[in-house]
């Protein structure tokens, strides 16, 4: 018998408690890697593949406050911009439903493509939204989840403009990190909302990485000391700015995912200890034939660290591969959309993995060590 | 015939080392669910304890919060005359418009941002609500930049101490008190001047109006009115009915506490058919024994389901415990109706307790089912000869 066998014979003697103590390793690290990856979600949101050349102008007291329509003209004026539209929320619920699922964005339909250039649509339906003034153009998630076809009605009513409006829908896009929102012509709005001459934000498209902090400053500049001062600041950090309104939920997600790690150390390193508890007098016996400590140690701490690494490949394996198949942004309506299970992050858990195996063969070890090979041999179970 | 529960009790206390991570385990599970949604719990009594029951909020038909909503002058000029509105001694009507802006303000850690609600609120909308008092400072002038910050968001928000001065839209305002609002949604605001407000901040309109009505009846009637009027495309609802329907941040806290619940749960109830299993492996000759007594199968079942619920009950009681030094402890995220930072603290209640205690027995149970059925089923003969 190698020493590899026996040590797979040992951990599998009890096959019950072996499998129990898989089971809550996988479990646990499940857990684990659902929180980091939810965490990483909120707290650092997917990225578009055009968000580098964007910069978000909102309204410097805070972006619920709107900004007059006459500042277009000088945000086009200044060198480097390639395109600006208006982008306003128009917070609508759909039908009849109690909450908001979708974002929906009045803004100027000529400057989707150069603005928002991953978002991917047949020719003919960007000709079709462009030409009617009551189109707009929807998300492939949006559509799907209310089995919408082009051509049909939309009817929204909005929780900050006085109006309801319908719009038909004239394309469906796909090819965006997050394809949900639904987006409309501002004119339309203008005359809809009764807020002619005021936009809620303004998107704008810069020519170059390089000149990206001299518009934002220029942006910035432009408008100091005005009854409007704006702050411009790129998609990233506009969106990053969202995650700072979180508060304390992030330390309470942090301080919760420690509590499973350490209520995981617990679990394992007691049933470690049955285990090796159990055989106190088989160990003596090794003992008394002349094995060494440091050769028991490695027998416990192999089949404890053994025991940890299946369970971890369980665990983090069914988060990988759930996570990936499923749509999750189907399963929790849009509240996450890529919950990307990513390399980092499996690292991060098959490391607590790995320091579980090994915190865990501690304790007997330390009972093993102590015991003589005459109290060891007289132990009755 | 029943055995004795000391005899269970006395089981699990004579295996203190092996059933305490047990314990501990279902004490950590508990204690998380507890806190998770101790939050819920207070944010939604946050949003309950808010309002006047004698008070009538109108706001814009088919917006969500006072927020969000827009009332022009125009429409506040028809409200004050409506017969059911309460007047004072001196027969001016009990009426109030508010402006609501939101402004970004740096946290204390002057790095990240917040989303802060500021109310613009008149001398008559303060008597309106009696339940914020001034706890520290003065209450602004009126037509001066001053304001009076909760002193919740104090703890939070930079620049928030009394005398200090903070800038929003190019202009500079002075803190000059503290409000403290008895643990309802005023503890997340910033009161000022509402003229001063809408003059800063270039607001037309107002946000809000909120009204006393003479009794309930007239409140019916009142709210009867403003939704029959074609002219007016309002809403009004009593001031503690909106406050209370304010509660869709508390949702996604009840069901991530929900899910950590569930799938923490499932890890302490292998712990614990783990630590049962044992203990019915190491008494097997015990359980033999009292077979040959004439303790029936079924007795013997329930006594170690009885034995695997009372562990997980300590274990229940202890989380409950180690989550009850966090209880009135004050916290902050955003709120999803008004968008703007909510205070609110954990608030661990008795039903809330009870729930977690009756989630920590279940988890008992759960675990020790399988191990009390093999104990029950075990050959009397085999049993007594195990070693």
């Amino acid at each position: 018998m190698t020493t590899l066998t026996f040590i797979t014979k040992n951990a599998l003697r009890n096959k019950r408690r072996a499998l129990l103590c898989i089971l809550s390793v996988a479990v646990s690290l499940f857990l684990l890697v659902t929180l980091l990856v939810a965490l990483r979600e909120v707290t650092v949101p997917p990225e578009d593949i055009g968000a580098a050349l964007r910069v978000v102008v909102r309204n410097k007291i805070s972006f619920t406050n709107p900004l007059p329509a006459r500042q277009r003209a000088v945000i086009e004026r200044i060198p480097g911009v390639a395109a600006v539209s208006p982008f306003s929320w128009f917070g609508g619920k759909y039908k009849n439903e109690e909450m908001m699922t979708f974002g929906q964005f009045a803004m100027d339909p000529k400057l989707i493509r150069p603005i928002f250039g991953e978002a991917k649509m047949p020719e003919e339906q960007y000709q079709a939204f462009e030409a009617d003034q009551t189109a707009c153009i929807i998300g492939k998630l949006t559509a799907e989840k209310y089995q919408l076809k082009i051509g049909d009605r939309l009817p929204l009513t909005s929780i900050i403009y006085p109006c309801s409006i319908e719009l038909k829908i004239a394309g469906i896009y796909e090819g965006t990190i997050d394809d949900r929102n639904a987006l409309f012509h501002h004119k339309y709005l203008d005359e809809a909302g009764g807020s002619d001459g005021w936009v809620g934000m303004w998107w704008v498209k810069v020519r170059s990485i390089e000149e990206m902090p001299r518009v934002t400053d220029s942006i910035n500049r432009a408008f100091a000391n005005s009854s409007a001062e704006v702050r411009a600041e790129t998609e990233r950090a506009f969106q990053l700015s969202f995650v700072s309104m979180w508060g304390n939920i992030k330390i309470l997600v942090h301080s919760i995912c420690s509590v499973v790690v350490f209520t995981l150390m617990l679990v394992t390193a007691s049933t470690m200890s049955m285990a090796i508890r159990e055989r106190f007098r088989e160990l003596a016996v090794l003992k008394a034939l002349g094995f060494r400590r440091r050769e028991l140690f490695a027998f416990i701490l192999a089949e404890s660290f053994g025991l940890a690494a299946v369970g971890a490949v369980l665990g983090i394996g069914a988060a990988w591969v759930f996570y990936t198949q499923i749509s999750i942004a189907k399963l929790t309506q849009g509240i996450f959309i890529t919950f990307e299970v990513t390399p980092k992050i499996i690292g991060q858990a098959a490391l607590v993995a790995a320091s579980l195996g090994i915190v865990a063969s501690i304790a007997p070890s330390i009972a093993v060590a102590r015991t003589s090979v005459v109290d060891g041999l007289r132990t009755l179970d | 015939m029943a055995l004795p529960i000391k005899y269970n009790i006395r089981n699990v206390i004579v295996r203190w080392r092996a059933t305490l991570a047990t314990i501990l385990g279902v004490a950590l599970v508990v204690a998380v669910y507890m806190l998770v949604q101790s939050l819920a719990v207070g944010l939604e009594q946050s949003s309950g304890n808010t309002g006047d029951p004698r008070n009538v909020m109108i706001v814009r038909k088919g917006s969500t919060a006072e927020s969000s909503s827009q009332i022009t002058r125009e429409q506040f000029r028809l409200l004050p005359y409506l017969p059911q509105i309460a007047r004072d001694s001196q027969g001016r009507p009990y009426v109030s418009a508010d402006v609501i802006v939101l402004i970004n303000l740096l946290r204390r850690d002057l790095k990240a941002e917040a989303h802060v609600l500021v109310r613009g609120i008149s001398p008559v909308g303060m008597k309106l609500r009696p339940q914020v008092r001034l706890v520290g400072g003065r209450w602004f002038d009126p037509g001066k930049r001053e304001v009076v910050v909760s002193r919740r968001l104090a703890a939070r928000i930079g620049h928030f101490e009394i005398g200090d001065t903070f800038k929003t839209g190019g202009k500079a305002l002075t803190v000059v008190g503290w409000l403290e609002g008895g643990q309802s949604a005023f503890d997340s605001e910033v009161w000022m001047d509402a003229d001063e407000a809408r003059s800063l901040f270039y607001r037309e309109n107002y946000s809000s109006v909120l009204v006393r009505a003479r009794d309930d009846a007239a409140a019916a009637g009142l709210i009867d009115r403003i939704e029959s009027d074609k002219r007016l495309p309002l809403q009004a609802l009593p001031e503690v009915k909106y406050y209370s329907a304010q509660t869709m941040t508390a949702m996604p806290i009840k069901i991530l506490g929900d899910f950590l619940a569930t799938a923490m749960s499932i890890g302490a109830v292998f712990a614990a058919m783990n630590t049962m299993y044992a203990s019915v492996g190491s008494r097997t000759r015990e359980i033999g024994t009292l077979r040959v007594l004439g303790y029936r199968r079924r007795t013997i079942l329930l006594s170690f389901l009885i034995e695997g619920a009372f562990l997980a009950l300590v274990g229940g009681v202890l989380g409950c415990l180690l989550s009850l030094p966090m209880h009135g402890y004050s916290t902050g995220t955003i709120s999803f109706e008004s968008f703007s930072e909510t205070v609110f603290q954990f608030r661990i209640t008795p039903w809330l307790a009870a729930k977690g205690l009756t989630f920590s027995v279940i988890v008992g149970v759960a675990g020790s089912l399988l191990p009390a059925v093999r104990a029950s089923r075990l050959p009397v003969i085999v049993a007594l000869k195990a070693v």
